[in-house]
This record gives structure tokens, C-alpha cells and sequence, in this order.
């Protein structure tokens, strides 16, 4: 199981960093996404016990799977969502003052300002 | 007495929570944060009062018993780092309120900054530490976009996408922790990871190293930091690089010290190049710059790597440099950031202390800096190293002087006139900085009790 959930990680996490490298704003966020996602699989991995469910009282004689990393899990989802819309704001903003999302274009409309303001100044 | 310890974290919380509902353009809103920022200041001094003269102290969140209730520890080291970046975020709050806030959100998002880098300080488990730590990092990146033109949302954007990538591999250093130690306390994780195999303790090493210098800004894990430094207001600028970049510097020596002491002997050679490539670059990078913030923002990188280098050297003395020099330029970098757009003799004889603690010149604080590091270099009996920072010194006081010359000596740039009153918060940190330097027994003592309560590897 612990070898099937490192493949997993290792898929997600490398599918994140190639959609990151992509030139473009919402792939860059849905590579973000997916690596906080690998990130909170190696959390669940991270404490894999097999029993029952850990809910008081407990049943006798059988071991409880461990509810901490469940806890750990639930409140790195929620700062993953929460930065994800931040990141999302971010874009949109970038898009409502240039009208693009691909990096190589962005990078253009950066060094056409930079040089209009230099001649501005000259 | 152990609701003292939890003063400071409810006060800026709950007062930025109330904060967003107003809006923080309006001078009483602003006034109000100070005012809530003061308290939660004043509330840290007394503990910090207490922690220095009586040892660490130690309290679990509703009276459950410690492992299951949020242990909170105020021990020097965190009390410290809380101090320095509560007093760089509090006078850059002032600063802007004086200028004239320009955003809804302005002073809840730094009040919730203070509140994240509090808990972030005190909290004695990994696992809290890492949700604290996000708390401040969001304040932070909500923060960059702060009164920037359109371009900056693309800075911002960068850096927080850099930065949650070093978050995502803390957490994943998180789960290796927990998966070799069974515990997030930090004294069971001490003990835990040193009696964890040699291959998983060097991977959550490298992992918490590499989660710290993007927050530091080191050399090959720095290129958001310009952008952002470059196009944030300089009061953001001043926070984020006096009181933010102190996640990093705490981490590197909680987790290098504290935590992992084995692998931090085993990899401080990395350290000691880390930083000193850092040093290098920053300073040659700012030496070929003309704008302020661009030089102050390679200037940054630059003066992180001295942090890096004394906690490579380790051992009390290096510790303690590494505190003491954390600190230190924690407060020339909030001088300098904020008195870049100011203009006029005063702000320029302030700029003028905080360039001379850079370079490390006496009577400024960043001579001690310069003198522990020194000391830590002669320690180690490496003259390469002792050239290295006299080196870095010396491209600082180039830089810096470039700077100075060509905005308050010669006033080739010239920035909108600003009222009279912007200028007393920089007058106080200048004043703050010579003080510090021409008395400097404080500084030392309190460097040399964070060092010390750094577990195993203090002397």
C-alpha cells in the first residue's frame, strides 16, 4: 500500500511541476493545485494504519487507524483551497490589465513598459 | 500565569478579524490597528520580560493534556524573533498610516501578518508551525499587491506560487517526520529523528533546508524576491524583508539546531557555501543596480547569507551570530526600505546609520553583526571564510554609498514630497540602530539566551 501511494505521489507531484513549467497562468495554478494535492497524499500515506474506524467507543480487541493524519490532511486541504483562490484572484487580475495569460506574452508587455518608461525618462 | 503566554496571539487576531470589516483607508481604522499592534507588542515584551529571567514557558490550549491540546512554548529563541518582527511590522504600520493608507484591507492583512508570525514563533509542534506559517504567508502575498500598479499582481503572483511550492515541501517533510517519529511534538521529534535511519533524516533535512531558503530568498532560490521587493510599497518592502524573511532564519536554526542537529553538523559545509554564494551575488547583483529598492532588495539576499553561514559554523558562537545577525538586519532592512521614498537632511543622515549598519561601521548595530561573525569565522579557523565577510562587507559599503550618493547626496532622483510627520518612524528606527550599537550588552545577552535555548547543540 505504502508503495502504491509513494507511485501515486510521484505521478501527481511530477504531473504539478510539468503543468508549473507551461506558459501559462491557469495551468501554472492547476500545477500548484496538484502538487499541494501530492503533498496531502504523503501526509494520509505518512500514517497508514489498518483498522477500524476511530470513533469513541472504540470496538474491543481490534486495532484504530490513526485519526491524526486524517486531521492533518483536512486542515492542509483547506490552506490548499484557500491559497488556490488567492492564486486564481492573482490571475484574473493579471488578465484584466493585459488581457493575457501566456507568460512569454506577459513578459513582452513587461519589457515594452520598461522601455517606454526609460524613454520617458531620457 | 500561563494566560499571559497567550495574550499576544488572541490580541492580534481577534482585532484582525474585526479589522476587515472596516475599511482601513479611513485614519481612525488605521490608528486602530496601531493601537491593537501596540497591546499585542507590549504583551510580548512582558513575556519576553519573564522568558529572559525565568527560562522557557510552556502551556497546552484548554487545559488538555500536552499531545492532544496546541502546546504553546515561549523559549528566548522564538521570543526574540517575535519581538524583532512584531517591532518591524508595528513601525511600518505607523509609517503608512502616517502617509496616508490606500487600501480597504491594509492594516487587517499586517495585523494578521503579526498574528501568523506570533504563532509561528511560539508554536512547539511541526505541524502548527507549518498552519501559522501559511497564515503569515497569505497575509504576505495578499500583502504584495498592496498599492502596486497592474504589474505588480504579476509579481505577486510569482511569489506566491514559489513560495506555496516551499510551503507544499515542508509539509511534505511534515509527513516524513510524522511517518519516522510518530510525534509532532518538537522534543519528541528531537529524539524521535535521531534515532531515525540516516537516508529519512537527510531527506527531511534537505527538504526543511530547501522549504527555508525560498522563504529566505537565498541565492539559487531567489529570483521572486526582486520583482517583488521592487514593485510593493516600501512599508510592504520593510515588512516582508524585516519581519517575513525571519520565518526562514528561525526555521534554518529551530529545525537545523533544534530539531536535526546530527544532519545540520553532517551538511553545514552546504550551509557555509549556500550562504557564501549568496553573499557574492547579492552584493555584486546590487553593486550593478541604480534603483533603491533594487539595490536594497540584492542587498537582502546578500545579508541572508551571513544568517546561513554562522549557522553552518555552528556551535554557540555561531549561533548566537546567526540570531544577533538576524535581527540586526531585520531592523536596517525596515530603516532602509522605508526611508527610500522620503527625502530631506534628517531621513538622509537616518539612511546614512542604516547604509553604515550594513556595512557594518560602528556606532550602528550592524558592527556587532560584523564583529560576532568575525568571531565566528576565527572560530572556525578558516581564513577563507573571515576574507568572505570582510569581502561581502566591502561591496556593501560600495553599494550602499553608490545609493546614498546618487538619492540624498547629489538628489539625482527626485520623489514626491512627502509630509513632514512621514519622517519620525525612520528618525526612531535610526535611533534605534545607533543605540543598539553604542550599547551593546543587550543585544549580546539576548543573542547568547537564544542560542543557548537551542536544544542539544547550544553549549
Amino acid at each position: 500500500m505504502t508503495l502504491l501511494v509513494s507511485v501515486v505521489v510521484a505521478i501527481v507531484f511530477g504531473s504539478g511541476c510539468y503543468l508549473l513549467l507551461k506558459g501559462d497562468l491557469f495551468r501554472v495554478v492547476a500545477g500548484t493545485v496538484l502538487i499541494s494535492n501530492a503533498a496531502v497524499l504523503t501526509l494520509v500515506g505518512a500514517g497508514f494504519t489498518r483498522g477500524a474506524a476511530p470513533i469513541r467507543p472504540f470496538p474491543p480487541g481490534s486495532e484504530v487507524s490513526d485519526p491524526l493524519v486524517q486531521a492533518l490532511a483536512l486542515t492542509a486541504l483547506i490552506i490548499g483551497f484557500g491559497v488556490t483562490a488567492l492564486l486564481l484572484t492573482l490571475a484574473a487580475r493579471v488578465y484584466a490589465s493585459s488581457r493575457t495569460v501566456d507568460l512569454d506574452q506577459l513578459s513582452q508587455i513587461e519589457a515594452t513598459r520598461e522601455d517606454e518608461l526609460e524613454e520617458a525618462e531620457a | 500565569m500561563t494566560d499571559l503566554l497567550f495574550l499576544p496571539l488572541l490580541v492580534p487576531w481577534l482585532a484582525a478579524v474585526g479589522l476587515v470589516l472596516l475599511d482601513g483607508r479611513r485614519p481612525g481604522v488605521a490608528w486602530l490597528a496601531v493601537g491593537a499592534l501596540a497591546a499585542h507588542l507590549a504583551a510580548l515584551a512582558v513575556l519576553a520580560a519573564r522568558v529572559f529571567e525565568r527560562g522557557p514557558e510552556q502551556a497546552v490550549t484548554g487545559e488538555w493534556p500536552a499531545g492532544v491540546g496546541i502546546v504553546v512554548r515561549a523559549d528566548a529563541l522564538g521570543m526574540v524573533f517575535a519581538l524583532l518582527s512584531s517591532a518591524v511590522i508595528l513601525a511600518a504600520l505607523v509609517h503608512e498610516t502616517l502617509a496616508g493608507v490606500g487600501g480597504r484591507r491594509f492594516p487587517a492583512l499586517v495585523v494578521f501578518m503579526a498574528a501568523g508570525l506570533t504563532g509561528l514563533f511560539l508554536a512547539r509542534d511541526v505541524f502548527n508551525f507549518y498552519v501559522f506559517f501559511e497564515v503569515a504567508m497569505i497575509s504576505a502575498y495578499a500583502l504584495s499587491t498592496y498599492g502596486g500598479e497592474a504589474r505588480q499582481a504579476g509579481a505577486a503572483f510569482v511569489f506566491a506560487v514559489v513560495n506555496l511550492l516551499g510551503s507544499f515541501l515542508f509539509l511534505i517533510a511534515v509527513a516524513g517526520i510524522y511517518h519516522q517519529t510518530g510525534t509532532l511534538d518538537m522534543d519528541g521529534v528531537t529524539t524521535g529523528l535521531a534515532a531515525a535511519g540516516p537516508n529519512a533524516a537527510i531527506l527531511i533535512a534537505v527538504l526543511v533546508l530547501v522549504a527555508f531558503s525560498v522563504k529566505l530568498g537565498l541565492f539559487p532560490f531567489h529570483p521572486w524576491l526582486p520583482a517583488v521587493y521592487i514593485g510593493a510599497r516600501p512599508a510592504v518592502a520593510a515588512i516582508l524583508a524585516g519581519a517575513l524573511a525571519n520565518i526562514g532564519s528561525y526555521g534554518v536554526l529551530r529545525f537545523g539546531a533544534d530539531l536535526l542537529p546530527a544532519q545540520l553538523r553532517a551538511g553545514s559545509i552546504v550551509l557555509v557555501v549556500l550562504g557564501s554564494a549568496s553573499i557574492v551575488y547579492g552584493a555584486v547583483q546590487a553593486i550593478g543596480r541604480r534603483d533603491s529598492a533594487e539595490v536594497l532588495a540584492y542587498s537582502a539576499i546578500g545579508q541572508v547569507g551571513y544568517v546561513l553561514v554562522a549557522v553552518g559554523v555552528g556551535g554557540a558562537v555561531g549561533l548566537g551570530a546567526a540570531v544577533l545577525y538576524a535581527l540586526v538586519n531585520g531592523l536596517n532592512k525596515a530603516l532602509l526600505f522605508l526611508s527610500i521614498d522620503l527625502r530631506g537632511w534628517l531621513v538622509g543622515a537616518a539612511f546614512a546609520v542604516g547604509a553604515f549598519s550594513v556595512v557594518g561601521v560602528p556606532p550602528a548595530a550592524g558592527f556587532l553583526g560584523k564583529v560576532v561573525m568575525f568571531r565566528a569565522g576565527v572560530e572556525t579557523g578558516s581564513v577563507a571564510l573571515v576574507v568572505l565577510i570582510f569581502l561581502g562587507g566591502a561591496l556593501s559599503f560600495l553599494y550602499m554609498f553608490q545609493l546614498y550618493q546618487t538619492d540624498f547626496w547629489a538628489g539625482a532622483r527626485e520623489v514626491g514630497r512627502s509630509a513632514p510627520r512621514t519622517r519620525v518612524v525612520v528618525l526612531v528606527l535610526a535611533v534605534l540602530v545607533l543605540a543598539l550599537g553604542a550599547w551593546p550588552e543587550p543585544l549580546l545577552a539576548v543573542s547568547r539566551d537564544a542560542a543557548e535555548a537551542l536544544g542539544p547543540e547550544g553549549p
